[in-house]
C-alpha cells in the first residue's frame, strides 16, 4: 500500500464537495446512492476480523477497528428492538458534517455507520437501513433500523 | 360527455387519466398491447437522439414475485427509517382520520406499496446506458410515454422506483435479470388490468407552480 498521506482537511473537503454535488443532483435521494461507501476499505480491514455472528460482536469488531486506526476517537451503542443508537465522538469526517449543516443540509451518511451496515448485512444476510444521521452533544448520533430477516414473496 | 375530441384534448384527457394503479386482474395484457406500449418508449425524445433505454419485459411468476419481494424490502427499509425518525408523523400530519393514519403508516413500512409488483401480470423493466450524457432524464421520458399509452388503452400502470433507488436494491435487480455493468436498471413498471376506477391525486394550484419571468412571481394570477 502505498503510506504516502494527504492532509485531513484537503480529503474532507473533497468529501464534503463530493457529498453536496451528490445531493446537488439527487436531493433527499442522494442518500440511498451512497449506502455502500467504504466497501473496498470493509472488504480490506473488517470482513477478516468479524470472527462470529453474533449482532454485539459485529460492532464492536467495526468500532474497535476505526478506534484502533485513528479513524474515530470512540464508538458506543445502544440497543432499543429493532433500534440501534451509535454515539460516535471525535470522527475524522466530522467536519464534513458540520460542512453541510451550515448549508442547511441534513448528513445524509456516514462512513463508520456503512461499515456497520455492510457487516451486519453481510455475516447475518440482515437489512440495515441508516435512518438518521445527527450532531449532538459533540457527537454524531446515527440511527440504525435493523430487521429481522430479508423479505421473500411467494 | 362527446366521444369527439380534438388531439389537444384527448392528448390532454389521457394526461389527466393517469393513474398509480397498484391493483391488478388476472386478465393477462395482449401482445398488441405491449406492441403499442413499447412503441410509443421507443418515440421518446432523448439528448444526441441516444436512445439510451434497454426495456425488459417481466412476466415470469417467479421472477416477479423475487422482483417485488427486493421492491418490498426496499420499500420497507425506507419507510421504517421514515418512521422511527417522526418523519412520516409530520408527512401525514394533516390526516386527521386516525385509522387512515395508521393504514397508511402499515402500507408504507410494510413495503407493501411496492411488493405488490409481484402480483402485476406485466412488470418492464426500464435500464438507461450510462455512458450518455442525458441517461436519467430520457428513460423518464420514455417512462412517461409508457405510462401515457396504458392509460390511452384502458390499462393502469405504477412507476416503482423502490427497486432501483438503493444501490443495494439495484444490484441485486441487476444480478437477477443480468443487467450489464454500462446499463443502470433504472425503474420498473408494472401494468396490468386495474380492477377498479381509481380518483385522481389532488394537484397543487397552477399559480402555485408557474412564474413568470424570473421565480416568485405567479404567471397565473388567479388560482384555478
Amino acid at each position: 500500500m502505498n503510506k504516502k498521506t494527504i492532509p485531513l482537511e484537503y480529503a474532507n473537503n473533497l468529501i464534503y464537495e463530493l457529498e453536496k454535488s451528490f445531493w446537488d443532483e439527487r436531493g433527499k435521494g442522494a442518500r440511498f446512492r451512497v449506502t455502500t461507501v467504504g466497501y473496498k476499505y470493509f472488504q480490506e480491514k473488517c470482513l477478516s476480523a468479524i470472527q462470529s455472528p453474533d449482532l454485539d460482536h459485529i460492532l464492536q469488531t467495526i468500532g474497535s477497528i476505526l478506534e484502533s486506526e485513528g479513524i474515530v476517537g470512540k464508538v458506543s451503542y445502544s440497543q432499543e428492538d429493532r433500534l440501534f443508537r451509535v454515539r460516535i465522538e471525535g470522527c475524522l469526517h466530522r467536519p464534513v458534517e458540520d460542512e453541510m449543516i451550515a448549508r442547511g443540509i441534513e448528513p445524509f451518511t456516514c462512513v463508520p455507520a456503512n461499515l456497520m451496515v455492510l457487516a451486519i448485512e453481510e455475516k447475518l444476510d440482515r437489512p440495515v437501513e441508516l435512518a438518521e444521521v445527527k450532531v449532538e452533544d459533540g457527537a454524531c448520533q446515527i440511527l440504525l433500523v435493523v430487521f429481522e430477516h430479508r423479505p421473500t414473496l411467494g | 360527455m362527446s366521444d369527439t375530441f380534438t388531439l389537444a384534448d384527448a392528448a390532454l384527457k389521457v394526461i389527466q387519466d393517469r393513474r398509480s394503479i397498484r391493483e391488478f386482474s388476472d386478465e393477462p395484457v395482449s401482445e398488441h398491447d405491449l406492441d403499442m406500449i413499447m412503441e410509443a418508449a421507443r418515440q421518446a425524445p432523448s439528448g444526441e437522439n441516444a436512445q439510451p433505454w434497454r426495456f425488459i419485459i417481466v412476466k415470469d411468476e417467479a421472477m416477479r414475485k423475487q422482483m417485488g419481494a427486493i421492491a418490498g424490502g426496499g420499500s420497507g427499509r425506507r419507510f421504517t427509517a421514515e418512521f422511527v425518525t417522526k418523519k412520516m408523523q409530520e408527512r401525514f400530519a394533516n390526516l386527521q382520520d386516525e385509522a387512515k393514519r395508521q393504514a397508511a403508516f402499515q402500507k408504507l413500512t410494510s413495503g407493501q406499496v411496492s411488493a405488490f409488483m409481484a402480483d402485476a401480470p406485466v412488470n418492464i423493466v426500464v435500464c438507461g446506458k450510462k455512458d450518455v450524457w442525458d441517461m436519467p432524464y430520457d428513460t423518464s421520458a420514455a417512462i412517461e410515454n409508457i405510462l401515457l399509452m396504458v392509460t390511452a388503452l384502458g390499462l393502469g400502470a405504477c412507476w416503482v422506483i423502490a427497486p432501483c433507488i438503493d444501490i443495494r436494491d439495484e444490484e441485486r435487480i441487476k444480478d437477477l435479470l443480468g443487467i450489464p455493468e454500462g446499463y443502470k436498471a433504472v425503474s420498473i413498471l408494472s401494468v396490468g388490468h386495474p380492477t377498479r376506477p381509481h380518483r385522481p391525486r389532488p394537484r397543487l394550484a397552477i399559480n402555485e407552480l408557474v412564474f413568470t419571468e424570473k421565480w416568485g412571481d405567479p404567471y397565473y394570477k388567479e388560482q384555478s
